[in-house]
C-alpha cells in the first residue's frame, strides 16, 4: 500500500488513524495557541495606541501644560486602573519637584492622607521616585513598594493599599520640566508597549510645555502683551505704584477693575487658539472703547488715563483713579458688561461670552498693589459664582465669607478623612390606599464636631469646588449600597426597596463613572435593583449622548436610574425620550404651587409624557394630605415629602 | 460561547469516558462539532451538548455543568498556568476572576461574554459571590468552585442562596472552605 510501512490488518490501521487524529488535534491547539497569543498583543497593542491617541489630541488641544497633564493622568488611570497619578513641576533649575495640586485619585476616602500627603509635596534629587527621576531623567519603577527601603511616602503608600508605582519624565529635549507618579493597588506588568507609551505621552506633554514657554517669553520681554497689544502685568506693577502714591498724598479713591471672561475656555476648546486669540484681541479693542466713552469725562477733570492690562489668559484689569462713588464703578461696570456680552465673530462661528467683573477699591488704608489685586480677583470669583455678566465689589465681610470658606475646606478634608458623615434616609411611598414605603432617597448629612449635624446645602458646593466631591460621592454610594443590602434583610419581600442616591455631576462626568458603580456594586453585594441613580437634568442634558451611553451601562447591571429635578432645566421633552431613564422627579416647585392651574397642567404634562415612554414618576416635597390627593389624582405613583416622612437616620427610617 | 469552552467540554468528555464518547454525543445532539477555541458559537449548541449529555446519564443539566465546570478546572490550570501562579488557596483565586481571569480571557478571546461577581463577605464567614447573567450557569460557576478547591486542596461547601432559574434576580452562592 505504502513505500513506508507494510500494509497493516484494520486494527492495526485504526490504532493509526487514531494516532493521525491524535496529532491533527495538536497540530490545531498549537495553531490556536499562536493566534491566541498574537489577538492578545494586538489587543493590548491597540489598547495603549489608543490611549496615546487620546492624550496627543488632548495635548495638541492644550495651551497649559498642566491642563495637558490633568488630562492625561485621567486619561492613563482609566486605561490602566492604576488607583491614583500625580503631577510635579520641576523648578531650580531641576533641583526640585513640587507637586503641582494635579492629580487623579480613584477610590474612597482611605487614599485622602496619601493625596494630602503627595498633592503639593516637594521632593529633592534622589528622594523617593520622583526624586530618582529628578536625578536621573528617566522613568524610574518600583513594583513592590512593601519592600522599597528609605522613602518615607513608600510607606504611607503602603498602608493606603498601593502595591506597586512608578515616576515618568516630561521632557523639553533633554530637559525636565515635570514629572508623573502613578501607584496602582494591584501588580503592574512591565511591557515595551507600555514603557514605550508612557515614554511617548512624556514627549507629547513636553511640547506643551514648549509652546506654553515659548508663549510666555514672548508676552515676558515687553511690557505689552504681544497679542492684545495691552499693558501686561509688568506694566500694570509700574503705573499702580504710581497711582497708589498719589492715593497715599491725596487721599484719592484708587480702584481696581478685575475682568474675566466666562466662556472663553470652551471656545479656546471647540473653536481652537486662532478663534480664542480672536477673542481676546476683540475683547481688548472693546475694553479701551468701553473705558474711552464712560472714563472721558473723569480725565476732563484732569485724571490720568484709566490703565487697562492683560494679567493672564481670559484676564484683564483695569486701574481707575478718582473714580467718583461706588456707583459710579458699578455703572461703569455694567457698561462693560453691555459691551462684552455682544457675540464675536470669530472663524468657525461665533463666540458668546459673559464677563464677571470684581472690584477693590482703596479709601483710607495703605494696601499693596497685591493685596488689591487680590482682593478684586477675590471679589471676580464671587461674581463668578453668582452666574453670568456679575459685577461684585470687595468689601471686608467678602474677605470674612472667604476666609471661613477656607476653614470649612479644611475641616472638609478633615471629615472625609475621619469620615465624619452619615446617611439619612427620606421614605419614597406609592401614593396609593395604604401609601405603603417604596424605597427611600439617601441624605447625607456632616456631623460636624462643633457645629453639629449639617446639610448637603452647607457644604457640597465647597466640596465640587475643592475636588473633594468624588471622595465624598463614592463614600455616598458605597453607604447607601451597604445600607441596601441591609433594608433586604429586614424587608425580604420582593419588590426589594430601594435607595435613591444623589449624583453629583463631576463624578457623574469622571470618565470612569460607570466601572466605580459596578466595583462598588461588586463590593457591597447589593442587589443592583436596590439602587437608583439620580442625575440632575442640568447634569443629564450636558453631554445627552454620553449620558446615554453611561445610563445604559449601569441599567445593564440592574440599576435604576432617575431624573432628578424635572421641570427646572431647560431641555426639552424630546430629549427626555432619547435617556434611559427609569424613573422621573417632579420638582418639588411644582408641588408647592399645585393649587395654581398653570402648576397643574405641567404636572399633567409631564404625567402624560411619563406615561407613553413607561417612566416611573416620583413628586417631591409634599407637605399636605391634599397634595398627595392631587398628585394621585394626577396620575402619579410615588411621593416623597414632609407629609410621609422626614429624613432620619436608618435605624429610625427603617423601622416601618 | 467561545470555541475554548467546546474545547475544554469534549477534552473533559473525552478524558472521562474514553476516545468515542465525544464523537457519539456530538451526533447526539445534532451540532456541528466544528469548533475552534477563538471561534464565537451558538450558545444553543453547548445548550443541546448539556441536554443530551443530561438525558443518556440520567441527570440534570446542572449537574452535567458543575462536573464540567470541576473537572474543566485542572485543564485551565493546564492552559493558564499563570492564573494560578500567584494564589496559595482556592478563594484568592476565585477573587481573582473579576479582575485578572476574566478581563484576561477577553483579551484573548474577542467577543467573549464572560460574567462578572459580586463578591462580599459574609457575616458568618463565608464568601457571598453574586451573579446575574443571561446564560444562567450557576452550576458552571460552582463546579468551577469545587474544581479550583480541589486544585489547591481544599473542601469547600457551596450553597445557593437564590437563583435565577428559580426566579430571582440574580444568584447567590455562599462558599465555606474547610481550611
Ligand atoms: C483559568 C480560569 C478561567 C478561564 C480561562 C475562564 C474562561 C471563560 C470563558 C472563555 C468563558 C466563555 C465566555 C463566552 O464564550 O462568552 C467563561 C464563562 C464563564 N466563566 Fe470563566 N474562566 C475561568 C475561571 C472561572 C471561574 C473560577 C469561574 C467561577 C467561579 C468562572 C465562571 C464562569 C461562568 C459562570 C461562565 C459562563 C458564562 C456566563 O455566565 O455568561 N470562570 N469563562
Amino acid at each position: 500500500m505504502t513505500q513506508f510501512s507494510p500494509s497493516l490488518e484494520p486494527e492495526a490501521r485504526l490504532a493509526r488513524l487514531a494516532r493521525q487524529l491524535d496529532r491533527e488535534r495538536q497540530a490545531r491547539a498549537q495553531a490556536e495557541a499562536i493566534a491566541e497569543k498574537g489577538l492578545r498583543d494586538l489587543y493590548e497593542n491597540q489598547q495603549w495606541l489608543a490611549l496615546l491617541q487620546r492624550v496627543t489630541d488632548g495635548a495638541n488641544r492644550s495651551t497649559r501644560l498642566t491642563d495637558a497633564m490633568r488630562m492625561a493622568l485621567e486619561e492613563i488611570c482609566a486605561k490602566t486602573g492604576w488607583a491614583f497619578g500625580n503631577a510635579l513641576l520641576v523648578s531650580e533649575e531641576g533641583t526640585l519637584a513640587v507637586g503641582a495640586d494635579i492629580w487623579f485619585a480613584e477610590g474612597e476616602g482611605s487614599l485622602l492622607p496619601f493625596v494630602e500627603a503627595t498633592r503639593t509635596i516637594a521632593v529633592g534629587p534622589g528622594e523617593g521616585m520622583a526624586g530618582d527621576v529628578l536625578s536621573r531623567g528617566q522613568a524610574s519603577w518600583h513594583l513592590d513598594l512593601a519592600n522599597e527601603a528609605g522613602c518615607e511616602r513608600c510607606t504611607l503608600a503602603v498602608q493606603s493599599g498601593f502595591t506597586a508605582g512608578f515616576a515618568i519624565p516630561v521632557l523639553i529635549r533633554s530637559e525636565l520640566v515635570a514629572i508623573l507618579e502613578f501607584f496602582s493597588r494591584t501588580p503592574i506588568r512591565v511591557d515595551e508597549q507600555m514603557q514605550s507609551t508612557l515614554h511617548q505621552i512624556g514627549v507629547q506633554l513636553g511640547y506643551v510645555a514648549e509652546r506654553e514657554r515659548n508663549r510666555a517669553a514672548l508676552l515676558h520681554e515687553a511690557r505689552h502683551d504681544a497679542l492684545t497689544g495691552l499693558g501686561n502685568r509688568k506694566h500694570l506693577a509700574e503705573l499702580a505704584a504710581g497711582a497708589l502714591t498719589r492715593h497715599w498724598q491725596t487721599g484719592s479713591r484708587l480702584a481696581l477693575l478685575a475682568i474675566d471672561l466666562d466662556g472663553f475656555k470652551a471656545i479656546n476648546d471647540s473653536l481652537g487658539h486662532h478663534a480664542g486669540d480672536t477673542v481676546l484681541v476683540a475683547t481688548a479693542r472693546r475694553l479701551e472703547r468701553c473705558i474711552g466713552q464712560v472714563l472721558r469725562p473723569l480725565q476732563d477733570r484732569g485724571s490720568s488715563l484709566p490703565l487697562v492690562a492683560r494679567v493672564g489668559g481670559d484676564e484683564f484689569v483695569v486701574l481707575v483713579e478718582d473714580a467718583p462713588s461706588a456707583d459710579f464703578l458699578n455703572h461703569f461696570a455694567e457698561n462693560l458688561h453691555e459691551v462684552l456680552a455682544q457675540p464675536i465673530n470669530v472663524d468657525g462661528g461665533q463666540a458668546e461670552l459673559a464677563a464677571a467683573i470684581g472690584i477693590a477699591v482703596c479709601i483710607r488704608d495703605r494696601p499693596t498693589i497685591d493685596q488689591l489685586l487680590r482682593d478684586a480677583d477675590l471679589a471676580m470669583y464671587e461674581a463668578k459664582s453668582r452666574g453670568r455678566s456679575q459685577t461684585v465689589i470687595f468689601s471686608s465681610e467678602l474677605g470674612e465669607a472667604t476666609r471661613q470658606r477656607r476653614i470649612l475646606e479644611a475641616e472638609l478634608k478633615e471629615a472625609i478623612h475621619k469620615c465624619q458623615f452619615v446617611l439619612h434616609y427620606q421614605p419614597i411611598v406609592a401614593l396609593d390606599d395604604g401609601h405603603h414605603v417604596v424605597g427611600y432617597e439617601a441624605l447625607v448629612r456632616w456631623q460636624h464636631p462643633s457645629k453639629g449635624l449639617l446639610h448637603p446645602g452647607e457644604f457640597i458646593e465647597i466640596a465640587e469646588e475643592c475636588g473633594l466631591i468624588t471622595f465624598l460621592g463614592g463614600w455616598i454610594l458605597e453607604e447607601a449600597c451597604r445600607a441596601a443590602a441591609r433594608l433586604a434583610e429586614l424587608y425580604p419581600r420582593k419588590p426589594l426597596r430601594f435607595i435613591s442616591v444623589n449624583v453629583a455631576a463631576p463624578q457623574f462626568l469622571a470618565s470612569n463613572f460607570a466601572d466605580r458603580v459596578r466595583k462598588t456594586l461588586m463590593r457591597t453585594g447589593v442587589t443592583p435593583e436596590q439602587i437608583r441613580l439620580e442625575i440632575t437634568e442640568s447634569v443629564a442634558i450636558a453631554d445627552p449622548d454620553r449620558t446615554a451611553a453611561v445610563l445604559q451601562q449601569v441599567r445593564e447591571w440592574g440599576v435604576q436610574t432617575s431624573l432628578d429635578d424635572f421641570g427646572t432645566g431647560y431641555s426639552s421633552l424630546s430629549y427626555l425620550k432619547q435617556l434611559p431613564f427609569d424613573t422621573l422627579k417632579i420638582d418639588r416647585s411644582f408641588v408647592n404651587d399645585l393649587q395654581s392651574d398653570k402648576s397643574q397642567s405641567i404636572v399633567q404634562a409631564i404625567m402624560d409624557l411619563a406615561r407613553s415612554i413607561d417612566l416611573k414618576v416620583v413628586a417631591e416635597g409634599i407637605e399636605t394630605a391634599g397634595q398627595g390627593d392631587t398628585l394621585a389624582k394626577l396620575g402619579c405613583g410615588y411621593a416623597q415629602g414632609y407629609w410621609f416622612g422626614r429624613p432620619s437616620p436608618e435605624n429610625e427610617a427603617f423601622a416601618s | 460561547m467561545k470555541g475554548v469552552i467546546f474545547n475544554l467540554l469534549e477534552e473533559v468528555v473525552t478524558r472521562q469516558m474514553g476516545t468515542d464518547a465525544w464523537g457519539e454525543l456530538v451526533d447526539a445532539a445534532g451540532v456541528s462539532g466544528v469548533y475552534t477555541s477563538l471561534g464565537s458559537y451558538d450558545d444553543a449548541e453547548v445548550l443541546a451538548l448539556v441536554e443530551t449529555a443530561a438525558v443518556s446519564l440520567n441527570q440534570s443539566p446542572g449537574d452535567i455543568l458543575r462536573w464540567f465546570g470541576r473537572s474543566a478546572l485542572p485543564l485551565l490550570a493546564e492552559r493558564y498556568p499563570v492564573f494560578f501562579e500567584d494564589h496559595k488557596n482556592a478563594r484568592t483565586f476565585i477573587l481573582s476572576v473579576n479582575d485578572i481571569i476574566h478581563p484576561e480571557v477577553r483579551k484573548l478571546y474577542s467577543g467573549a461574554g464572560c460574567p462578572h461577581f459580586h463578591f462580599e463577605d459574609a457575616a458568618d464567614g463565608r464568601l457571598l459571590v453574586g451573579y446575574r447573567s443571561a446564560r444562567q450557569m450557576c452550576q458552571l460557576a460552582h463546579g468551577f468552585v469545587e474544581g479550583a478547591s480541589g486544585h489547591f486542596g481544599q473542601e469547600v461547601e457551596v450553597e445557593h442562596l437564590q437563583c435565577m432559574l428559580k426566579g430571582d434576580p440574580m444568584c447567590r452562592l455562599a462558599l465555606a472552605w474547610n481550611a
